[in-house]
This record gives C-alpha cells, sequence and structure tokens, in this order.
C-alpha cells in the first residue's frame, strides 16, 4: 500500500484548516494596528493611555458626581460608565413594572384588559426605539419656557426639563443614600442565590434579609440627617425665581425623554415575555392546584406565578442585555452616557484605537456582569431533575 | 475494493470517549453474503462498534477493512466505504422535508451521479420490494413507523450498497409493525446481501443468522452459530442475557 | 320556546362573566374600556375631525382648527421620503422603494421558499434597487450614494444589511458548530463579543474608525462601511438564532446523511440547512422586523434616512410646531412594515405549530 499523500490526510487537513484559519485573523488584526500607526505617526501622535490622565476641557452635560473640564478623561469616562448605569436601573425596573402590568393585562381572562395591553403591546413594540426617542425629546422640549411652566401639585414641566419636589439633603448625601440603596439591592440578591445561604432555615434566612433591609434604610436616614442643614425644610419643592426655576429635582428633557423611550419600548418586549411565560406553564398544573382547593389568588401566587417566572427569565436576560446597550442612543439627544463620552473623547483627543477598545472592554465587563448575575439567578431558581407535565 | 477480500474485518478496535473505554480490543470478520446478528445488554458497545463500520463514530486503534480498503486518515476511504456499506437506524432518520421518492433518490444522484430518471426508476424498484410503491409522493410524516423504516431501507438500497448495518431496526417500533419490517429484512437476507443487523429479536436471528454475536461491556464474549449460541450458550453472561430476554 | 332567546341570554351571561365576573374584573374592564376609548377619541378628534388638510394652511389656521396640521406632510413629504434626491429624479427613487416592497412580498409567499428562487429575487432585485438609485445606465442620470435619503435611504440600508447579513449569519453558525475545536471556539468568542456590544457603537466604529485602521484601498464609501457594520451585528444574531435552528434537528438526520455518502456541503445544503430555517423562520422575521427599525440608528453617524429626514422636515422654518404630524406620518410607515412582518411572523409560527401537532 503507498503512503498516504498529506494532502488527503484528514488530519492534517483539520491542522492547516485552523492554523489558516487564525493566520487569517492574525494577519487582519496585524494589518489593523501597522496602518494604524502609519496614520498615528503621520499625524504626530502617540498611542497609549497617557491621554486617560490629562485633563478633557469640554463639558458633560449630566453626571451623578461633580464633574468640571479640568477633570481627567479617565474621570469622564468612569462618569460616563456611571450615567449608563444609572439609565440602565431606570429603564430596566421602569419596563420591568410595565412589562409585568401589560404581560398581566394579555395573560388575563378580561378581554378589555387584554385589548388595552395587545395595543400598547402593538403601537411600541412596532415602532424603532430611536422614533420614539426623538418623539418625546420632542415632546419635552416644546413644553412652555420656565416663566410659563406648567404648574400642578408641586411639580413644574417646563422646556427646561420636569421639576419634582425632591428631600432637602445635600447633593452628597443624595448620592451616599443611591449607594446605600444599590448596595443594599445586590447584597439581598447574592444573599437570596448564594448557594451557602440556600441550606440555611427559612426563618433564619428571612432575618438575614431583614437585617440587611434595616441596614440600608438606617444607612439612609443616617446620610440623610447629616445631609440635612438644620432649619431648611425637609421637602423642598420647585418655584419659580427670576427667570430660573430654584428648588426640587430637575429632570433634564435628555434623562426624562431617554428613560421614557427606553421604558415604553421595553415595557412592550417584556410584555411579551411575560405573556410568553404564563402560556408555558402547564395546564395540568393549574387544574391539578385547583383540584388542591386552592383559591385562586393562591394558584396564581403559589403555582403560576413561580413557574412562569423560571419560563421567562432566560429570555429576560437577553432583553435586558438589549436594553442596557440601548441606553447608547443617549447620544442623539445629548445624554452623557458612557458611550457618548467615548465618541466626545475620540473626536477631541484622537486616540481612537485605545477609546474603542475601552468602549468595547466597557460594554463586555457589563453585560457579562449582568448576565452573570442573572444567570446565576436563573440557577439557583431552576426546577431541578427531569419533571413531567410541568411545561406544555 | 478488493472483490474476494471479506467484506468486513475489524482486527484489534479500541474506542474511548474519554477515559471510558466503549470497544476493547474487538476483533471480527464477516465474510460476503453473511448475515450476523449481534446482541447484548445496552452499553455493551455493539451499536458503537458497527457504527464504527462506516465512521459515524471515529475509532482510535486497529484496523478497519471493507472489502481490503483500509479505513485510516485517508478522507477519501472514509467515502468510498459509505459509498459500499448502507446503514438502517433505530429511529429510521428519514428527511422529513423531503417526499419518500426525494429521499431515495437524493444521494444516488448527488453521489453516484445518476441521471434523475435512472435514480427514479431505482427508487420505485426498491419501494415496490419493501411494499410500499404507493407511498412515494408522501412525506415522512405521513407513514406509519413500520413504514418509514421500510423506506429507510430501500433509501439505504437505492445507493445499491454491497453491505447493509441494521442498528436496532425494531426497537423504535409498535408491536403490530415488527414483523413487516423483518419480512422485508429476512427477503433482503435470502438475496444474498451482506448484512450486519444489532437486534434484539431472536425469532429474526434464529431464522436468518450465519452467526451470531454476544458482546458485553465492549467486548465479544460469544460467537456461535445460531443453533448453538442458542441451545449451547458457552459463557455465563450470555446464559443470563438470554434467560432475560427469552425468559418470559 | 325557542332557541333564539336562550342562546343571546347565553352570551349575556357569558360576556357579565369576563368583563365583569367581580368586582375587580368590573373595574378592571371600565378603566381599560375607559382608556381606550378616551385615548381613541383624542387621536380621531386630533387626526381626522379637528385636523386640517389643505395643502397651504398655515400655523394660525391648523391652530384655530384645533386639531393636527397635516399641511406639513403635503408640504414636506417628497423631503420625507426622498430627502435630498434630485427633485426631476425622485420618480426612480419611488419606484425603486416599490422593488423592495414587492420583494419582500415576493419573500413571504412559500412556493418563494427554494434557495435558487429567495437568491434570484432578492439579488435581482438588490440590483434593480441600485440601478435606479445611482444611474449612470440606461440613460439614467448618475445619483451619488450622499444625495440618496429618506424612505429611499431606509429600505436601501434594510435590504443590504440583510442580503450581506444572511450569508454572514449562515458562515458564522456553521464555523460555530464546526468539529474543528478552534475554529468553533474562536467563531463563538466572536459571536458573543459582537452580540454584547451595542449596534450604535459597531456602526461608529465602521463609520469612523475603520479609515483610520484599513488601508484607503480597502477602506470605501462611509455609506458601505456602516452597511457592513449593520450586516455583522445581524449575522451574530442571526447566526445564534440558526445555531437554535440547528440543534432543533435530531443527530441522526446528519448522521443518515453521511451513512448515505453524502459529502460535507451536500450534507449542510441539503438536509441540515433546509430544516434548520424552517426552525428558525419565525425568530429570523422578528429579527429581520429588528434590523428594518434599527437601521434608523444610521441617523447618528450622518444620514438623512426616514426618520432624520422627517426631522429636517419640520426643523426648518415654519413647521417647527408640527412634530408630532411628522412623527405620526413616519411612524405610520414604519409601523406598517413591522406590523405586517411581525403579523406574518406570528401567522407561520402558528400554522408551523399547527402542522408539529399533526404529526
Amino acid at each position: 500500500m503507498s503512503p498516504l499523500p498529506f494532502w488527503r490526510s484528514r488530519s492534517v487537513r483539520r491542522i492547516a484548516v485552523q492554523t489558516a484559519f487564525i493566520a487569517i485573523l492574525v494577519a487582519g488584526l496585524g494589518l489593523a494596528i501597522v496602518t494604524a500607526h502609519i496614520n498615528l505617526a503621520a499625524q504626530n501622535m502617540t498611542s497609549g493611555f497617557a491621554f486617560l490622565t490629562k485633563s478633557t476641557a469640554w463639558e458633560m452635560n449630566f453626571a451623578l458626581l461633580p464633574v468640571s473640564r479640568d477633570d481627567p478623561y479617565w474621570w469622564f469616562m468612569l462618569m460616563g460608565v456611571l450615567n449608563t448605569l444609572f439609565m440602565g436601573v431606570i429603564g430596566l425596573s421602569g419596563a420591568t413594572a410595565i412589562g409585568l402590568v401589560v404581560g398581566l393585562m394579555r395573560s388575563g381572562r378580561n378581554p378589555a384588559a387584554r385589548l388595552l395591553g395587545t395595543i400598547y403591546i402593538e403601537v411600541f413594540r412596532n415602532l424603532p426605539l430611536i422614533v420614539q426617542l426623538y418623539f418625546w425629546y420632542a415632546v419635552a422640549t416644546s413644553l412652555p419656557g420656565p416663566r410659563q411652566a406648567l404648574q400642578a401639585h408641586g411639580f413644574l414641566a417646563s422646556s427646561r426639563g420636569i421639576y419634582t419636589p425632591g428631600l432637602g439633603v445635600s447633593y452628597g448625601a443624595a448620592v451616599q443614600m443611591l449607594t446605600a440603596l444599590a448596595v443594599g439591592g445586590l447584597a439581598a440578591v447574592w444573599f437570596v442565590t448564594a448557594q451557602r445561604f440556600r441550606k440555611v432555615e427559612r426563618p433564619a434566612r428571612r432575618a438575614g434579609l431583614w437585617a440587611i433591609l434595616g441596614v440600608t434604610l438606617a444607612t439612609c436616614i443616617l446620610a440623610a440627617v447629616l445631609g440635612h442643614e438644620p432649619g431648611t425644610l425637609w421637602i423642598t419643592t420647585p418655584e419659580l425665581a427670576g427667570l430660573s426655576i430654584k428648588g426640587g429635582v430637575r429632570i433634564q428633557p435628555e434623562i426624562l425623554s431617554l428613560a421614557l423611550a427606553i421604558m415604553l419600548y421595553g415595557g412592550a418586549y417584556v410584555g411579551e415575555i411575560v405573556r410568553g411565560g404564563f402560556k408555558a406553564v402547564g395546564r395540568g398544573q393549574i387544574e391539578a392546584a385547583r383540584a388542591l382547593g386552592l383559591t385562586n389568588w393562591q394558584v396564581f401566587a403559589r403555582v403560576r406565578m413561580p413557574l412562569a417566572f423560571r419560563a421567562m427569565l432566560p429570555i429576560l436576560i437577553n432583553q435586558y442585555v438589549w436594553l442596557i446597550k440601548a441606553t447608547t442612543l443617549g447620544i442623539a439627544v445629548g445624554f452623557s452616557d458612557f458611550f457618548m463620552v467615548i465618541a466626545t473623547s475620540i473626536t477631541h483627543s484622537g486616540q481612537t484605537l485605545e477609546l474603542i477598545g475601552i468602549l468595547m472592554a466597557g460594554f463586555l465587563c457589563i453585560n457579562f456582569t449582568l448576565a452573570a448575575v442573572l444567570n446565576r439567578l436563573n440557577r439557583a431558581i431552576a426546577l431541578k431533575g427531569n419533571l413531567v407535565g410541568v411545561a406544555t | 475494493m478488493q472483490v474476494n477480500a471479506p467484506a468486513i474485518e475489524i482486527r484489534d478496535l479500541n474506542k474511548f470517549y474519554g477515559t471510558f473505554q466503549a470497544l476493547k480490543g474487538i476483533s471480527l470478520t464477516v465474510k460476503k453474503g453473511e448475515k450476523v446478528v449481534v446482541c447484548g445488554p445496552s452499553g455493551s458497545g455493539k451499536s458503537t462498534m458497527i457504527r464504527c463500520i462506516n465512521q459515524l463514530e471515529e475509532h482510535d486503534s486497529g484496523d478497519i477493512r471493507v472489502f481490503g480498503t483500509l479505513l485510516n486518515d485517508n478522507v477519501a476511504s472514509i467515502d468510498e466505504i459509505r459509498r459500499e456499506v448502507g446503514m438502517v437506524f433505530q429511529h429510521f432518520n428519514l428527511f422529513p422535508h423531503m417526499t419518500v421518492l426525494e429521499n431515495c433518490t437524493l444521494a444516488p444522484i448527488l453521489v453516484r451521479k445518476s441521471s434523475r430518471a435512472d435514480a427514479e426508476a431505482r427508487a420505485r424498484h426498491f419501494l415496490e420490494k419493501v411494499r410500499i410503491p404507493d407511498q412515494a409522493d408522501k412525506f415522512p410524516g405521513q407513514l406509519s413507523g413500520g413504514q418509514q423504516q421500510r423506506v429507510a431501507i430501500a433509501r439505504a438500497l437505492c445507493m445499491q450498497p454491497e453491505i447493509l448495518l441494521f442498528d436496532e431496526p425494531t426497537s423504535a417500533l409498535d408491536p403490530e409493525m415488527i414483523a413487516e419490517v423483518l419480512d422485508v429484512m429476512t427477503t433482503l437476507a435470502s438475496d444474498g446481501m451482506t448484512m450486519v443487523c444489532v437486534t434484539h429479536e431472536m425469532g429474526f436471528a434464529r431464522k436468518v443468522a450465519d452467526r451470531v454475536i454476544f458482546m458485553d461491556k465492549g467486548e465479544i464474549v460469544e460467537e456461535a452459530d445460531p443453533e448453538t449460541f442458542f441451545t449451547q450458550p458457552v459463557n455465563d453472561r450470555t446464559r443470563l442475557f438470554l434467560s432475560q430476554i427469552l425468559g418470559h | 320556546m325557542t332557541a333564539q332567546p336562550y342562546l343571546s341570554n347565553r352570551r349575556l351571561q357569558r360576556i357579565r362573566a369576563e368583563y365583569f365576573g367581580s368586582a375587580g374584573s368590573g373595574l378592571l374592564t371600565l378603566i381599560s374600556l375607559g382608556l381606550i376609548i378616551g385615548i381613541g377619541w383624542a387621536v380621531l378628534n386630533w387626526a381626522l375631525l379637528r385636523g386640517s388638510f389643505t395643502a397651504t394652511a398655515t400655523q394660525a389656521e391648523c391652530m384655530a382648527k384645533g386639531g393636527a396640521c397635516w399641511s406639513v406632510i403635503a408640504v414636506r413629504w417628497r423631503v420625507i421620503l426622498f430627502g435630498i434626491y434630485p427633485y426631476e429624479e425622485q420618480w426612480r427613487s419611488a419606484i425603486a422603494c416599490a422593488v423592495v416592497v414587492v420583494m419582500t412580498i415576493l419573500s413571504c409567499l412559500p412556493v418563494m421558499w427554494r434557495f435558487w428562487r429567495l437568491a434570484a429575487v432578492w439579488g435581482l432585485g438588490t440590483a434593480a434597487f441600485y440601478i435606479l438609485m445611482r444611474g449612470g445606465y440606461f440613460g439614467l442620470i448618475p445619483v451619488d450614494e450622499q444625495q440618496w435619503g429618506g424612505l429611499a435611504l431606509t429600505l436601501f440600508l434594510f435590504v443590504t444589511t440583510s442580503v450581506l447579513g444572511m450569508p454572514m449569519a449562515i458562515g458564522l453558525a456553521l464555523m460555530r458548530r464546526s468539529d474543528l475545536p478552534v475554529i468553533a471556539r474562536v467563531t463563538g468568542i466572536i459571536i458573543d463579543t459582537i452580540r454584547s456590544l451595542p449596534l450604535l457603537s459597531i456602526l461608529f466604529a465602521f463609520a469612523i474608525v475603520l479609515p483610520f485602521v484599513l488601508p484607503d484601498a480597502l477602506t470605501g464609501d462611509k455609506l458601505y462601511r456602516v452597511i457592513w457594520g449593520g450586516a455583522l451585528f445581524f449575522a451574530a444574531y442571526e447566526a445564534e438564532i440558526l445555531r437554535g435552528g440547528f440543534q432543533g434537528i435530531s443527530k441522526g438526520q446528519e448522521e443518515a446523511a453521511k451513512a448515505l455518502g453524502l459529502p460535507y456541503w451536500h450534507r449542510i445544503s441539503r438536509i441540515v440547512l433546509p430544516q434548520a430555517f424552517r426552525l428558525a423562520l419565525p425568530a429570523t422575521i422578528n429579527q429581520i422586523v429588528i434590523t428594518f427599525m434599527e437601521t434608523s440608528l444610521v441617523v447618528v453617524v450622518g444620514f438623512v434616512e426616514l426618520l432624520a429626514a422627517g426631522n429636517t422636515a419640520y426643523q426648518t422654518g415654519e413647521w417647527k410646531f408640527a412634530y408630532v404630524e411628522v412623527y405620526a406620518f413616519i411612524s405610520l410607515i414604519y409601523f406598517s412594515f413591522v406590523f405586517g412582518l411581525s403579523r406574518y411572523g406570528a401567522y407561520l409560527e402558528s400554522r408551523m405549530n399547527a402542522g408539529q401537532r399533526k404529526e
């Protein structure tokens, strides 16, 4: 038998194809890096991350912590990430709340409520998010000027934003309270899902949750008391003072329109996911619960809801990642999210490759973390083993 | 392909899944025209063995020769052997998006380069042979399990293979449909087809097989003509298996 | 006693049980119906009953009627649909849009669901669209891509993104399920990375960053760079949808094809892909719908597609007050396309489910 020519050999072919694949990828990447270096040299610029510590010399129109044109790039980016997370939290919670209501309306037995839910979902899901965003921004900026601001129950609405009553505490205290709430929420999720606490008895677990809640609330109250200036009111309401509005909390049109758009659009999608979750609960499960004599509410709270939640969570995870990414639309109306900070930095500093790298790394981190946390929750509540008759 | 070589020649075949050894030094020779029935408890490696013959599973060491052609690293050798070896599966594996006729003509047209007319004529011939000539334009989903398995046999025959491998062809069938498939297989056997059947149908084995092979834990434990195998099994494991399968 | 009163009595009872089964349900009915009727009436009143439909109505006249001022559409519809495409040539833009609509409708007919038929429809359709828009052949005056705009540009982005993205998606999906571990893993990482990035950042990178890292010969026009970026993003999502389709096919299918001696490419093209596409069809239509909506993101990197054209239509001059009318108009265009396609997808899905139950 003649020896096998190498191009006929399966194992040689396998290695060759994979090597060629890697080689093409590396060559493409190499070409990009070399070209970038040539272009940089032509513009007399250096690559590297030294620019991160230089001051930016431009302004950010919204940030949770103090920021000025003298601050370095890295601080701006951090503020951008915070803004993205801030908008993400608002958008996700709003979308979830709306989606829950709409989804329940759509899976209920009342035809009028079903119709209303259907109309809502079809309208908001079938229009591009950015069209909705532009529309709400146009609405927000077309409100009358500050001097003719619309007023109702301590709220003011003007083209400069919506003003709501606020707590009479310093800005720093407000930030501390928000941080405490965020940390407390994360701690609660961790506590509920962590394997080692799942073995703890039910009363002890409940006590643990109360403890987390208590500490969080105590921290908030402490921060509020320390940040409150004695002699001033605890609740401040916005009031017209000359040409501008003083007091209260201002919600800028950019934030208002972006949050509204993400909530309404995301709510429609979440609503469909919620409905799908309820649809996935087997009829047999509900019949079994009824046969045991559970009331309608008990059937819903103890059987339908827990099973539906498990069915919808994996799809919700994808939707949440999508919604976080949707906050980048803020650039269309001028909300300084992470993406907008990066885009502005590119025009001002020219450090294109580095900044795109940071952008990618940032979003990978945010989304992988979100997905990891939610997947952990998913695993923690997943039904164990193979069950017959749970899903349809 | 050498005509006078044994149809299948397996020497010292080993196959691992991770650290689990599924086949332990199997050696087996099947002559042209011979009918071999392979039986054994589940997980004994019998399916794995016949799936190695047409390389649905890659073996780790040992030689497999089909009509003298060695199955090795050569990409061409696999193609050549698959053309000569047909296979019938437990779950039929008909292509659900094609009609019965398309199922039967696909490979002859694409692999054998037959003309469509030739392929269709041959397909109708073999469909007649498996006794379902009038179902050619239906889709597999519209047929009963027994009919589907007979289509699968016709599909394999359309490639005009020298050898047919059967991987538990009746295990997924309702009891009343088993006979119709076994009848077709018996007819094939009497036509002189070389067959290797993994099956627990002991009646079929007794009637058709030239040789019965019993496998357990990746080894060939016993190998005998049907008469000896069923009346005077040598090995304890074989006896246990036979008592379990024939016991009631 | 006749059957009629008995029947209507039953119907009444059922209606009462559904709408007013309990106090809570009754309240829900009242609130829901109130909202539907209230909002519906307000929209009807604003848009039709009090709307001004004459092309010459001014802001004051519209205000006096108290409803929508559709005059803005009458005056500005050409800008919204065709952008700054040369006025005398806008009929070409209109025909090009019609070509896309016909192409989409054709693809929805089950008769067309053969690979070559679909490829022919989309290939010829795209070519016809391009020749009509770009000109230079058959005595048509050349019109540079930079002058394309409005609905025509939206449709061009949509069609090219899907036409380029679909083969890329198939390639990525096949690579991800490859037996070769290096290719499968690396492709997996690439797909997951693209999927976790915002589309906007990819469009931005392709529009603005790519010229910086590619030799000039490979750079190409900004429009086409953005299209490639969009196609890549579409491909990453669609590849995962197809992977779901692959997973829905039993392993035996490919084994049977192997046992028959079919080589890799035939196994994929005749056995695996047709079945995977069928399984992935509802999700694919959904993805195509999303892709259509996402074409509007290019407004951020400076293209005047439907949305941006709408913005310019009301932001200039005397129509600043009429933004609701303009957004309503472009929303109606987006909605009719997206709603139509997604209804069609839902219909297909229910048909497929019914078919499965029969088997």
